[in-house]
């Protein structure tokens, strides 16, 4: 699987970083590449509406706010997804601080494209499993005011413990740490691009990119 | 129904399916059934028994402290009400296995949750079930060797039962954490397990060629209990049908397994069709190899060639690493054990004893440390049984520890714990009498040893002998009988020899060549085992010789890339160019910031080779770095060569007794309940190579540790980092209870998530929007 190399060198603040910084990214994500293939679980559902917002029923699990409920409207299925680069990943990203901060950086920024690679992979395999479904963006919890208290129920609904080692702690973090889980709709209509851009984003008060007068692009 | 470990072949099927299938909801808690339903919960163990299973699993897998912390229920309580359950259920046709499932938690250094902390939750799960009257203990579905250890150390210290072990690995025959099936195998038999296995997460199919290979690296009798097949990724159901899987189950029996049974997906049916294929008799397997290994949860070392020691974790004689161990530096020990690693250590022994340091607390610390930072196994060394023994406790995998010897005191009180914790043992050659002065005698000495190791039920090949080396220019004969030592315990008990060259050449010129003369004697009188300095590159020099000799690098191939790698690089025309200090700073070049440094301390004072050099040339990094003209990466390499300028100096200060320069102490913590640290990491990284003294508390750190630690330090400022909104609240209480400190520190925080103003309405002095402007607030508080 290949990450995008220009996301890694978003995370990394260095978007536009050539010579030895590219370099260095792109050595990073090869070896990654190499050693570490991201794996995923997702499990679809039916979607029910509740007097608190969305409901998936059969995961026992509710979806509250404006952003579950706008995207999934006209869903009549949603898909759970989690991916994770695994607690290798946590692995070589401790003993390579222990080794050179510098390369842990760029090993760090290449390990959060490559889980989204992951998720990409992830999504293609659902939209050739459901054709002719129309797919919305793939949303998070976290994101908007969807919040990140529904991650233990998120991932016990795919089991995430037992297929992919996910855990969450206390706080709601997951564990290894380059771990995502997402939504993405199933619907009949097609479905509009709705969260691309800052409006949606938890860090639009606090962005290192907007500070600039940039953003990251997503 | 007794236990009798050889009438048991037959286990049960799946729980968690059949509970699915009477109607268990989504996000219910399983063993809660336990209590309030317990007539499905024994419908599911007569169903199984009815089926065949010789013993069941009570509905205890999930039943620890941190799933019921909110259900009002205990542990006890829980745990007994499956056991007794399943105890009514079997009667006299079944025993009734106490079920130990992960704690849905990781362990450290992964996640957070201590290794003692992981053992205390299994302990009181093990006298639950165990004062109820469970005929065995199963630990099931493990994926985390260290956390296996745990449980597994909980259920022989708190119950006389037997133990079953099972663990889930992937097709590539590794775990989810990396744990190979054969570091496994060795890691379980020798803690003590009764039989080990695999289960979950595979069906039989996938998991056969994993279980020969459990087969060939453990004597105990093994477990299979696989999954129905792999299950649809959209809909969660498996795919083999139950004759299906009875057919690969009998490819699986063939291959050695000697106890069956069915995991995920499979039900009464399976079991049923399970028990019609089982052989009459168990097959007799003949596939188990001894053999000397030791190993991390995700490398296994055997000792079927020559093995480097390293030697370079001991105080003694080295000033600059009794600084550290006094000052608790334990990023220090972790980069001498980096190098030896990358020098070719293959074991690095580890010895932190030295007056003034607590051994017993000590020791687990660094392995603990070092385990998180190298992947080689560890050799325990120590002349405390009480600090072995600690750190025995927390290593993760099969130890080697040295050492035991022929004094009657050290064999009963190093033996046991060997024994107990499955580790392999040097045993030195000497004893009351001291050290025999005849090889003959020393060989008496290695075979009573052995002797006493076999009685204890420590397997030959883990018993590792030290013929033991005397300075030659003292006692010049002995070097003979040394070497004739090594040959007659390799060539007449067949073990693995260890040996420590370097003492040979004390008081002698070049002592590097008679060291190296004598290492390559020793290793053809059949030493395996050399402790050697591996960063002295002659040795390794003639070890990789050695290795092409004796036949173990075919075709010379480690030998020429050795070599190859070593050429010389031509000097490029520009050799000119005189590099100064402050570039090699600026260009963020390591080993020569290290060179130069050294060679300004000649003539330049400490303290002005920082303010004059290092901390301008930062700056200017710094500056560019705000100017988005470098990145990230070469502010942290600028920072990494400042600190071997640091090292350069702190070594020179070490060896003349004096302090280390400080600017002033800074405590570094990443709040309560967040576990992402790599951007207080990449902080400190850059504030300890601007002179800065960093206390890093790590991650995870209650509010109470910071305020005593700022107490304890008397620490100006601190730096709090989070990085998710779920813990934001955690680093406000911290700045809260900081606040209620006489003399309050100043506090920074920073983290993806924290904003200036949020810093602001919470009381912290300082928002640090990255390591560079926790820098300039460093310099605010400690120049003015």
């Amino acid at each position: 699987m290949k990450m995008d190399v220009s996301e890694a060198l978003r995370y990394l603040g260095a978007a536009k970083a050539d010579g030895e910084t590219l370099q260095a990214v792109e050595q990073a994500a090869a070896e990654l590449e190499a050693s570490i293939t991201p794996r995923f679980v997702y499990k679809v559902f039916s979607v029910g509406l509740a007097e608190s917002g969305i409901l998936l029923p059969e995961a026992g699990l509710s979806l509250p706010g404006r952003l579950a409920q706008s995207m999934l409207q006209a869903c009549n299925r949603a898909v759970l997804l989690c991916c994770t680069l695994g607690a290798e990943f946590d692995r070589l990203l401790r003993m390579a601080q222990a080794r050179d901060m510098a390369k842990a950086a760029v090993l760090n920024a290449c390990g959060s494209a490559y889980v989204e690679a992951g998720c990409e992979e992830a999504e293609r395999e659902i939209a050739a499993r459901y054709p002719g479904m129309y797919r919305t963006d793939r949303f998070s919890p976290g994101y908007g005011d969807l919040p990140l208290s529904v991650q233990p129920g998120f991932l016990a609904a795919v089991d995430a413990g037992r297929r992919l080692g996910v855990t969450v702690t206390d706080t709601c973090l997951m564990l290894p740490a380059k771990s995502v889980t997402a939504i993405i709709g199933l619907s009949e209509t097609p479905q509009p691009a709705r969260i691309r851009g800052c409006g949606y984003c938890a860090l639009k008060g606090n962005c290192a990119y907007r500070e600039r007068g940039t953003s990251c692009e997503i | 129904m007794k236990f009798d470990l050889s009438n048991i072949r037959l286990l049960d099927g799946a729980m968690g399916t059949m509970l699915q299938r009477s109607g268990l909801k989504p996000g219910e808690i399983p063993e809660l059934k336990n209590l309030e339903n317990p007539d499905m919960i024994a419908a599911v163990h007569r169903a199984y028994i009815a089926a065949g299973s010789q013993a069941v699993y009570a509905n205890t897998f999930g039943a620890n402290r941190r799933k019921l912390q909110k259900t009002g229920h205990t542990v006890a309580e829980v745990v007994a009400a499956g056991v007794k359950l399943a105890k009514e259920a079997a009667g006299e046709k079944a025993l009734v296995a106490l079920d130990i499932g992960p704690l849905g938690e990781l362990l450290e250094p992964l996640g957070t949750l201590s290794f003692e902390d992981a053992y205390d939750q299994f302990a009181e799960m093990m006298e639950a079930g165990a004062a109820v009257g469970a005929d065995l203990v199963v630990i099931e579905t493990m994926t985390d060797l260290y956390e296996t250890k745990a449980a597994l150390l909980a259920a022989k210290e708190h119950t006389h039962l037997p133990v079953f072990v099972t663990m889930s690995f992937d097709a590539s025959g590794r775990t989810f954490t990396g744990c190979t099936v054969t570091a496994m195998a060795h890691t379980l038999e020798g803690l003590g397990a009764d039989a080990i296995g695999i289960n979950c997460s595979l069906g039989p199919v996938e998991l056969l060629p994993l279980l020969k290979e459990l087969r060939q690296n453990t004597a105990l009798p093994v477990i299979a209990k696989p999954n129905a097949g792999l299950p649809d990724p959209a809909d969660g159901h498996y795919d083999l049908k139950p004759d299906d899987f009875a057919s690969a189950m009998a490819l699986i029996l063939q291959a050695g397994a000697d106890i069956v049974g069915g995991c995920c997906g499979t039900d009464p049916e399976y079991i049923r069709a399970l028990q019609q294929i089982l052989p009459e008799s168990k097959p007799a397997h003949g596939t188990y190899i001894p053999r000397s290994l030791v190993c991390t949860p995700t490398v296994t070392l055997p000792i079927d060639r020559i093995r480097v020691i390293g030697e370079r974790i001991n105080p003694t004689g080295k000033k600059r690493f009794q600084q550290a161990l006094l000052e608790n530096d334990l990023d220090y020990i972790v980069d001498v054990a980096i190098q030896q690693v990358d020098a070719g250590a293959d074991i690095l022994d580890v010895n932190v004893g030295f007056p003034g340091v607590d051994e017993i607390a000590m020791l687990p610390r660094v392995v603990k440390a070092l385990q998180a930072a190298v992947d080689v196994p560890l050799q325990i060394d120590s002349a405390s049984p009480a600090a072995l023994e600690a750190a025995l406790r927390v290593y993760n995998g099969k130890a080697a520890v040295n050492s035991v010897n022929g004094k009657e005191e050290s064999l009963q009180s190093v033996l046991p714990l060997v024994k107990k914790y499955g580790a392999a043992v040097v045993g030195l050659t000497l004893d009351e009498n001291g050290i025999p002065d005849s090889a003959e005698k020393r060989f008496a000495i290695a075979e009573k040893i052995l002797n006493r190791a076999l009685a204890l039920g420590i397997p030959r090949e883990d018993v590792w002998i030290d013929c033991l080396t005397l300075t030659v220019s003292a006692q010049q004969e002995q070097a003979e009988e040394t070497l004739k030592a090594i040959s007659m315990v390799r060539n007449r008990l067949g073990l693995q020899t260890l040996l420590g060259v370097s003492n040979i050449s004390f008081g002698l010129p070049n002592r590097l060549l008679m060291t190296q003369t004598f290492l390559v004697r020793a290793l053809h009188a059949g030493l395996t085992l050399p402790i050697v300095n591996p960063n002295q590159k002659e040795i390794m020099d003639a070890i990789a010789a050695f290795r092409v000799l004796n036949g173990e690098d075919a075709q010379s191939k480690a030998y020429v890339a050795r070599f190859a790698q070593a050429q010389p690089e031509a000097k490029p025309a520009a050799a000119a160019f005189t590099m100064t200090l402050d570039d090699a700073i600026l260009r963020g070049l390591k080993t020569e910031a290290g060179r130069l440094a050294k060679e300004a301390l000649k003539t330049e004072a400490p303290l002005s080779l920082v303010e004059q050099h290092l901390i301008p040339a930062l700056d200017k990094v710094g500056a560019d770095y705000e100017k988005g003209a470098v990145f990230l990466p070469q502010l942290l390499s600028a920072a990494q060569a400042a600190q071997a300028v640091f090292e350069e100096i702190k070594s020179v200060l070490a060896s003349a007794g004096a302090e280390t320069v400080s600017k002033g102490k800074i405590i570094l913590a990443t709040v309560q309940g967040d576990i992402h640290d790599i951007g207080k990491n990449i902080v400190k990284t850059v504030l300890e190579n601007y002179g800065y003294t960093v206390i890093d508390l790590g991650k995870d750190v209650p509010p109470e540790t910071v305020v005593q630690a700022a107490k304890e330090q008397g620490a100006k400022l601190v730096g709090l980092s989070a990085l998710m909104t779920t813990t934001l609240p955690a680093m406000e209480e911290t700045i809260s209870q900081l606040r209620r400190m006489g003399a309050a520190p100043a506090v920074m925080v920073g983290g993806a998530v924290v904003t200036e103003s949020w810093a602001t309405s919470v009381g912290a002095d300082y928002y640090a929007k990255d390591a560079r402007a926790a820098v300039g607030i460093a310099k605010i508080i400690f120049d003015k």
